[in-house]
This record gives C-alpha cells, sequence and structure tokens, in this order.
C-alpha cells in the first residue's frame, strides 16, 4: 500500500480543519449554520491575489523564497487578504446577519447564509471568470521523506503554518480575555451579558477570527492547488462535517474533524476508488456521532 | 435660591420610579413599580407567585425591557443602558438560575467577569475572593458544573464582586439550597453589606430574608403594594392580607 495518502489527506484536512474553525465558532456562538464561510475562503484567496498582484505591479518581480514557489509578496499580501476577509464578514454580518439574528429564528439566519453564499460565488464568477487561476504557475519537485512518501516544500509550509495558527487559535481561546468572552456567550449569552461582556464585541471578533481563518485555509488551496469561485462550496460540506465530528464550540476539535476527514478521504481514493470519497467521510461522521453525539471533544448540555 | 438644597447623602445610591417592562410590547408584567436602596442597606423584594419579582429585578439589571420609569444608580439614569454597562457602572446581578458558565472552571467563571479591571487587579480581586469563600479556591480548576448547589450560588457571588460593585441584586439566592446553605448564604451577604455594599434582594423565603434585611417591599402585580421595616414586616397585617395567606406556608 502506498503511504503518499497520508501526506494528501494531512494536507487536505487541516485546510478543512482551518475552514472549520470559523463554522464551529460561528455555530457556538452566533448560534448558526453559515454556508457563506466557503465563500469566505475563495474571496480571501481572490482578494489576497489581488493584493499580490497590486504588490507585483509596484515592486516589480521579486524572486521567490528558498525552495518555495512563492515570495514575501503573497505573505504580506495573505496577512492583507485576511484584514479584507474579515471586512467582508463585518460588513455582511452588519448588513444581512445581524439583522435578522435580532429576531430570534435562527433558521432565517441559516437561509440568509445560503443567499448570502450564492450571491458571493455569482460576484465572485463575476468579477474573477469561472476559470481557475494561480498564485504561481511554477512546478515544485516532490522531495522522498521515506516509505514511499514525498511532500513538496510548499506543502511542508503549508502545514507547519495551520500548525501553528491552530495552536494560536487554541491558545486564544483558552488563555485571552477574549477567547474567555466568546466562551462564555457560548455557553449562555444572557449570563454573559449580566457579568459585564460585551457582546457585540464578541459578534465581532467571531466574525473576524472566522473570515480570517476562512481566508488563510483559501490562500493555501490557491498555493497547493488553484483558485476558483467554487473552491470553498466544495469544502463546504467536509467542513461541516468536521465541526460536527470535533463537537460543535471546540477548536481542536474542528481541526482533528477536518484531519479524520481528509485522511480518510485520500485513503479512500486510494483503497475504493475516487468517487467514493465523500460517502467515505459521511460514513465515518455517521459512526462516531452514533456512539459521540456530542462529537467527539464536545460536551453534553447540561 | 431655587434649588433646593438636598444633602447629597440623600440621594439614594439606587433610586427605581414607576418602572414599567415586559417581554412583549404592550404586556407589561411590571407596571410601575418603585423602590430605592440607601448605602449599605439588605432590600428585601418579597410578594406572591407571579408578582413580577423576577421580572422586576431582572429589568433592573438591564435584561428585560423597560417600556416606562427610571432607574437612577448613584443619581445617573441608566434607565436604558446596556446591561454589560450597568456591571462597569456598579451595579451587580446574579440570576436566580443558570448563573454560572458550567463548562469553565471555577478560576475562569471568575476571571471572565474581570474583562475591565486591569491585568494585575484581576488576580487580587479572585485571591480576594477565594479568602472569602475558601472552598472555591480548592475547586478553582475544576469545571464549575460539577459544583454542588451551594458552592454555585458561592461562585455567582463571587463572581458579581469581582468587580466591586456598588449595589449587588440577588434574585432567589437560597432557591434550592438546603437549610444549611440557605443560612451561610444569607450569613455572607450579610458580611458583604458590613463591607459596604448596597444589597436587593428578591427571596421566596420571606422568613431568612427578613431576618439579614433592612428594609422591604412587598410586590404585587407588577407594583409594590407596602413597604416597611424588615423587622417588623412579617407581623404586618396588611402584609398578610397581601400574600392571601401564602406568606405562611413560605
Amino acid at each position: 500500500m502506498n503511504l503518499q495518502f497520508i501526506v494528501d489527506g494531512l494536507i487536505s484536512g487541516s485546510l478543512i480543519g482551518l475552514g472549520a474553525i470559523g463554522i464551529t465558532l460561528t455555530y457556538s456562538i452566533l448560534r448558526f449554520s453559515n454556508f457563506a464561510q466557503g465563500d469566505f475562503m475563495a474571496w480571501g484567496a481572490y482578494g489576497t491575489l489581488s493584493v499580490t498582484a497590486a504588490i507585483g505591479a509596484l515592486v516589480g518581480t521579486t524572486a521567490p523564497i528558498g525552495a518555495l514557489s512563492f515570495g514575501w509578496p503573497l505573505i504580506a499580501a495573505a496577512i492583507i487578504g485576511m484584514v479584507l476577509t474579515a471586512c467582508l464578514a463585518l460588513l455582511l454580518d452588519w448588513l444581512l446577519f445581524a439583522r435578522l439574528r435580532d429576531r430570534g429564528q435562527s433558521i432565517i439566519v441559516v437561509m440568509a447564509s445560503f443567499g448570502a453564499s450564492m450571491a458571493l460565488r455569482s460576484l465572485s464568477e463575476f468579477i474573477f471568470t469561472s476559470s481557475p487561476t494561480y498564485f504561481s504557475r511554477g512546478i515544485q519537485m516532490a522531495i522522498p521523506i521515506g516509505l514511499g512518501i514525498r511532500i513538496t516544500p510548499d506543502q511542508t509550509v503549508m502545514l507547519a503554518t495551520t500548525l501553528i495558527l491552530v495552536t494560536a487559535m487554541h491558545l486564544f481561546m483558552q488563555r485571552s480575555q477574549t477567547g474567555r468572552e466568546m466562551r462564555a456567550y457560548s455557553q449562555n449569552p444572557a449570563l454573559a451579558r449580566v457579568v459585564g461582556i460585551d457582546t457585540a464585541r464578541v459578534v465581532r471578533a467571531t466574525w473576524i477570527i472566522g473570515a480570517a481563518l476562512a481566508c488563510a485555509a483559501g490562500v493555501m488551496v490557491g498555493i497547493l492547488v488553484q483558485i476558483r469561485p467554487l473552491m470553498g462550496l466544495d469544502l463546504l460540506l467536509p467542513m461541516f462535517a468536521a465541526a460536527i465530528l470535533g463537537g460543535i464550540g471546540s477548536v481542536p476539535g474542528a481541526v482533528l474533524g477536518g484531519l479524520i476527514i481528509g485522511l480518510s478521504e485520500a485513503a479512500a481514493v486510494q483503497l475504493i476508488g475516487a468517487e467514493w470519497r465523500a460517502a467515505i467521510a459521511f460514513a465515518i461522521l455517521m459512526a462516531v456521532l452514533l456512539v459521540r453525539p456530542m462529537g467527539l471533544f464536545g460536551r453534553a448540555e447540561r | 435660591m431655587s434649588i433646593p438644597d438636598v444633602p447629597i447623602q440623600d440621594v439614594p445610591i439606587l433610586d427605581v420610579r414607576g418602572l414599567i417592562a415586559g417581554y412583549e410590547p404592550g404586556l407589561s408584567i411590571v407596571k410601575g413599580a418603585s423602590i430605592y436602596a440607601d448605602e449599605k442597606e439588605i432590600v428585601v423584594i418579597l410578594g406572591p407567585n407571579g408578582a413580577g419579582k423576577s421580572s422586576f429585578i431582572k429589568a433592573i439589571a438591564g435584561l428585560v425591557p423597560v417600556t416606562g420609569g427610571q432607574v437612577l444608580l448613584d443619581g445617573r439614569d441608566i434607565t436604558y443602558g446596556a446591561a454589560h454597562l450597568r456591571v462597569r457602572q456598579g451595579l451587580a446581578f446574579v440570576p436566580q438560575t443558570e448563573n454560572i458558565f458550567p463548562l469553565m472552571t471555577v478560576e475562569e467563571n471568575l476571571r471572565v467577569a474581570g474583562g475591565v479591571l486591569a491585568r494585575n487587579e484581576v488576580q487580587s480581586r479572585i485571591d480576594e475572593t477565594y479568602t472569602m469563600f475558601p472552598d472555591l479556591a480548592r475547586q478553582r480548576k475544576l469545571a464549575a458544573g460539577s459544583l454542588s448547589g451551594g458552592q454555585r450560588q458561592m461562585l455567582a457571588v463571587g463572581r458579581a464582586l469581582i468587580v466591586h460593585p456598588r449595589v449587588l441584586m440577588l434574585d432567589e439566592p437560597s432557591a434550592g439550597l438546603s437549610p444549611k446553605f440557605v443560612e451561610m448564604v444569607f450569613a455572607r451577604l450579610n458580611e458583604i453589606r458590613r463591607a459596604g455594599l448596597t444589597i436587593v434582594l428578591v427571596e421566596q423565603n420571606a422568613r431568612a430574608a427578613l431576618a439579614i434585611g433592612d428594609r422591604a417591599y412587598v410586590l404585587v402585580e407588577g407594583r409594590e403594594a407596602h413597604e416597611g421595616r424588615a423587622a417588623t414586616l412579617w407581623d404586618d397585617p396588611v402584609v398578610a392580607e397581601l400574600y392571601l395567606g401564602q406568606r405562611r406556608h413560605a
């Protein structure tokens, strides 16, 4: 058996996991399933691409870093892209979600996010066309690392970046005051107000974090695969599966859920056939939920 | 001089005037209730079931929409301010149920309430709380959801005190507690008052509450129907009338 699926699965799994953090936080704090999360990925990638082009126009061609396919402009552009995606999410919340959320019907907010998702997707097809585009057209040599596994320098850096982002996110949720306030709000919004938590701030923080991480995931998909308006939609169901599998509200859970989905999809492609990819992921999701309905890291309501 | 010469200590720290409040427009539960509390006073709000006691105190805390009347904290109008701002202005509230974050540790429950304080201040306030409630110190790393009913109540009170409020409002702190814990909670409230706080208390357990209270109100149908010294209220025939005999079973 070829063990290459481990690398492929870890890569796609960590990207799914990064996107799923936004979904799990939106679900546990704002209490709705945000179907536009995938489109934040696509918009983040396109935004970053545009900023990269702008930087390129200003400073000319820059050499890539070491063996990687990209240089510092992409890193700078990705950070700006994360800010822009966060602004997009805040704008959507102000325009749409905040007004509907106040009326208290969660299903209406879910449908609104569905509509927002379609609008964002159509808009991106209109602006950027539906044909795929790339951060770099260079071809990277995969380096053998033993046991028949090969990994490209880009893939290594993306895995490391994911690890750093997820660790930072986990520490933020556990150790920072804003993280504590977000957890408190997710457990009991009314009590959060009673203890002096500015709930509008918690809502903003949730959007900013979810959108920024979606952008990071989108940029990584763009670097490793390609950028398309539909790139987020394709990952949406796996991201939801990861968030549910890991336990709603849990950041490490979302990432672990993403890795399980990614690895099992990659294994399924190799062992059974590519057409079973999605089915295997969902079979695992169902199996886990039958044993642990609250997900791997989720906790039963008290 | 047209300005009346009112000495500053005559302004009650909490002054609620003709408060009208309810969850839905047109359906007021609180129908023009007025109470006040002076500094270092324990004010008890009693009343039969369904009198609107809980909604009243929640409206003062900013959790039930207010449609009329005024809430003055130290002379400042906070009637329509956001709930989280009232805490910062010195008005703390302990709800009756679900008053802790069960999935967070005891210490996190305290820390999360200290958002407006400087970082080094938070730790000293938490240590203060542990001195007051040694039980909590022993269980600081445990999930708050694993605490007993009495310990939860102490955590909720301790957390409300983290920001050093001037007025502490509690909604039935004795509900669901064993008599031993009821006695302890009320003893603690008395200590807290002696330390300089004003306490406003909604209670079903009239006997225990009046024992530590200074003044008491009886709320009936969303309005204060009677006011008196806590020590004598118990034997007031008017109060017995208002309760329609319910009081003796309380």
